[in-house]
């Protein structure tokens, strides 16, 4: 009996120690959060190996945790209004965080560490990556990924068509895409000629146009709204008419459950005007037997630019850390052009350097050559106003998705809706 | 308090306290927030203002709003009345005795193993315009010429459109087997003394179950009643993942409104207090059923 006492005592106390150590361990170790893109495992396994290389290399302990996309709105929202948070992580919409964190909660400025740890960061990074990582003057972290859209079709259909090559204006869209859409004898399209984004976000489809017209959203500052104007009525005046009277486009495109993909894929749709480039990383993966019957191409002439919508992700450093010198060693060894190389490799997203995107890597594939042909038309989809993210959100109510929803579906005054959503946005600006 | 009591305390106390935990807590929390000034962009969150009715004036003051509120009846009533209509018929199909009755059952059951959220991915599959099987099967049969867009067609009818309806339904395809178990049990309750009184007195099928099923289904129907308006008043997952309210606002009901208003409005405020409108909007039926409740024990 003494010796089962004993026995159990010890087992008690072992594992007392043992959790002890681990939580202490854990505690020690740095936190730090990414999402998930391309093959979750593939993803994990690649950040995992450079957490690796980065402890073996400085003797800092990371532990790494993803986050699911499908989550991670809520998530940093709620980081950012002083939820458990990590010590550092994979991040965006910097200002819209940063104003709702302020100064207690969400990203942390890293103006102290920029010169030490990032001295020629000017050189090293595209310039429009970095306006996701500034606000307000200060310096939040390295961007590390690129989301660039380009126009893709469908070259089997163009050759049938008898068109030779993608269009390099406005006009060569609506020519284009009016002799790729086809009909049954019933008038049902079998074929739509056009669509003008991808189904990540519809808003994004106004914004290339926009730009490309000429216009801007806000004011640098971000104070003023300047969206009632010539160019704004140009870019809804085309997206209006490739769907109602070039009748080219699905009117069903702004409907949630809206997915060009599987149309491009399946023939049912010819040309898509502003596609991320993980359309080529996942034709290439899922669609072997479709090679040599789509292509990439920069994006088509608006009267004033060929701006292309772009993305960017972070990583940055979340207030009330206590490893915020071993967060910074971390993102500095990530942000190395080896290691950024590796992140573009498993994400499948443009990297933020010229130089990784000089590499082999992205030239063995057509698009990819096209991808960063488009980088040098990039226009950040950051603006300078943490009001952005919900004047931009992409559902009914959001301020250019009505204005997009009146003008372009239901075809009401364009100058009465334009003159309502500047109103509307300059309250949003107003209120943050 | 005796041994048994105390005894039956301590059954329900896990299930209390994490229905006050996790229900009743953040019930309260959004109510008080429905009276404060709660903008997660104006960087106000250390002085938080307290004001009174005014976000419910906002809210009712806007038009999307107050459509929304009546589409939310609109939705649940239509529901309500059909998962029940064809509950009631149903249940009495299951309940009768013939061959191939556990096939049937299984069928008639199946949608419940359907989770909300997947049934909706499969339904929006299902009715997407163009690649809709059940638009193929009605052109090839000749029905229909053109294709009909089930949920994104703006027409109207009065308060009624092509969208509400094909999410009513979805709403009730998936909603049926609770509502058929539901009543199953009740039906199976009923003395068969009862109809066979009804019998000796000549009654029909008709007869029997306006005179016997339905009066000894009234306590059962109540409560059913009282938990799919409750429920549909604060319906979400169908709505946002199929239409996200649209298209035109018309498929828009006040839980996704709420969270629309929240999520990406950062209007946590104007959130909250919509979240009040469908509290308030529940407590009437709770209400009425404990009215009517209290009506049925005096008897």
């Amino acid at each position: 009996m003494t010796i089962l006492r004993r026995t159990a005592l010890a087992v008690v106390l072992g594992s007392t120690a043992a959790i002890a150590a681990g939580s202490a361990t854990a505690q020690d170790a740095v936190e730090f959060w990414t999402m998930t893109y391309g093959d979750q495992l593939n993803w994990k396994g690649e950040v995992e190996a450079l957490i690796d290389g980065f402890t073996e290399e400085t003797g800092i302990e990371v532990r790494h945790e993803i986050v699911p996309w499908g989550s991670a709105f809520q998530t940093y929202l709620t980081v950012s209004q002083g939820g458990a948070a990590p010590d550092c992580a994979d991040m965006y919409w910097l200002h819209s965080f940063s104003a709702i964190g302020g100064d207690q909660h969400g990203p942390m400025p890293l103006n102290e560490y920029r010169d030490e740890y990032f001295p020629t960061l000017e050189e090293d990074f595209y310039a429009g990556a970095l306006q996701d990582v500034l606000w307000q003057d200060d310096f939040y972290g390295i961007p590390w990924r690129g989301d660039i859209r380009a126009f893709i079709y469908r070259t089997d259909f163009a050759e049938e068509a008898g068109i030779d090559g993608p269009p390099q204006t406005w006009d060569e869209i609506v020519e284009d895409a009016k002799a790729l859409t086809v009909r049954d004898e019933n008038g049902n399209v079998e074929r739509w000629g056009f669509a003008y984004g991808t189904a990540t976000n519809v808003v994004s489809w106004l914004l290339p146009y926009y730009w490309q017209a000429g216009g801007t959203m806000m004011t640098d500052d971000g104070q003023t709204a300047t969206i009632d104007n010539e160019a704004m009525r140009t870019a809804l005046t085309f997206m209006r008419d490739l769907m109602w009277e070039h009748q080219v486009v699905n009117p069903d495109s702004l409907e949630a459950g809206y997915d060009p993909q599987p149309l491009f894929v399946n023939g049912q749709l010819a040309m898509v005007g502003s596609a991320e480039q993980a359309w080529g990383v996942e034709l290439d993966r899922d669609y072997p037997q479709l090679e040599g019957q789509w292509a990439m191409a920069t994006s088509p002439a608006g009267p004033e630019n060929s701006d292309s919508f772009s993305g960017a992700g972070y990583f940055g450093v979340l207030r009330g850390s206590d490893h915020v010198e071993e967060c910074v060693q971390l993102i500095e060894y990530m942000s190395r052009d080896e290691n950024m190389l590796r992140l573009a490799q498993a994400a499948g997203t443009v990297s933020t350097k010229p130089e990784v995107m000089a590499s082999e890597f992205w030239s063995d594939r057509p698009w990819k050559i096209v991808v960063g042909e488009a980088l040098q038309d990039a226009h950040t989809s950051q603006h300078p106003a943490p009001a952005w993210s919900a004047i931009a959100t992409p559902e009914p109510g959001g301020i250019l998705y009505d204005l997009m929803y009146d003008v372009i579906v239901l075809q009401e005054d364009m100058d009465a809706s334009i003159a309502e959503a500047q109103e509307r946005m300059q309250a949003e600006l107003d209120r943050s | 308090m005796n041994e048994k009591n105390i005894f039956c305390y301590l059954m329900v106390a896990p299930a209390l306290l994490v229905t006050a935990l996790l229900g009743i807590y953040p019930m309260l929390a959004s109510m008080v927030m429905s009276f404060q000034s709660y903008d997660l962009l104006a960087g106000q969150r250390d002085t938080i203002e307290w004001v009174g009715f005014e976000n419910y004036r906002t809210i009712l003051a806007d038009d999307r709003f107050l459509q929304t509120i009546s589409q939310t009846v609109i939705f649940t009533i239509l529901a309500v009345g059909i998962v029940v209509s064809m509950g009631l018929f149903l249940a009495q199909v299951v309940n009768a005795k013939f061959r191939g009755r556990a096939v049937v059952r299984t069928l008639i059951f199946s949608p419940w193993f359907v989770p909300p959220v997947v049934a909706s991915a499969i339904w929006m599959w299902l009715l997407q315009t163009e690649r809709s099987p059940i638009n193929a099967v009605l052109r090839d049969l000749g029905w229909t010429s053109g294709n009909i867009r089930f949920l994104t067609d703006p027409e109207t009818w009065g308060p009624f459109s092509i969208p509400m309806m094909s999410v009513v339904a979805v709403r009730v395809w998936n909603g049926l087997p609770f509502v058929i178990i539901f009543l199953l049990a009740g039906l199976q309750s009923i003395p068969k003394s009862l109809y066979e009184a009804a019998d000796m007195d000549g009654a029909g099928i008709l007869q029997k179950f306006r005179h016997v099923t339905l009066p000894m289904l009234r306590p059962v129907l109540m409560v059913l009643l009282a938990l799919l308006f409750m429920n549909g008043f604060g319906h979400f997952e169908m709505n946002y993942i199929m239409t996200q309210g649209g298209p035109r606002n018309l498929t828009n009901v006040l839980a996704v409104w709420s969270y629309q208003e929240g999520f990406a409005f950062f209007r946590f405020d104007n959130a909250a207090a919509a979240s009040g409108i469908i509290l308030a909007m529940t407590s009437v039926i709770c209400a009425i059923y404990l009215r009517l409740q209290y009506k049925d024990d005096l008897r």
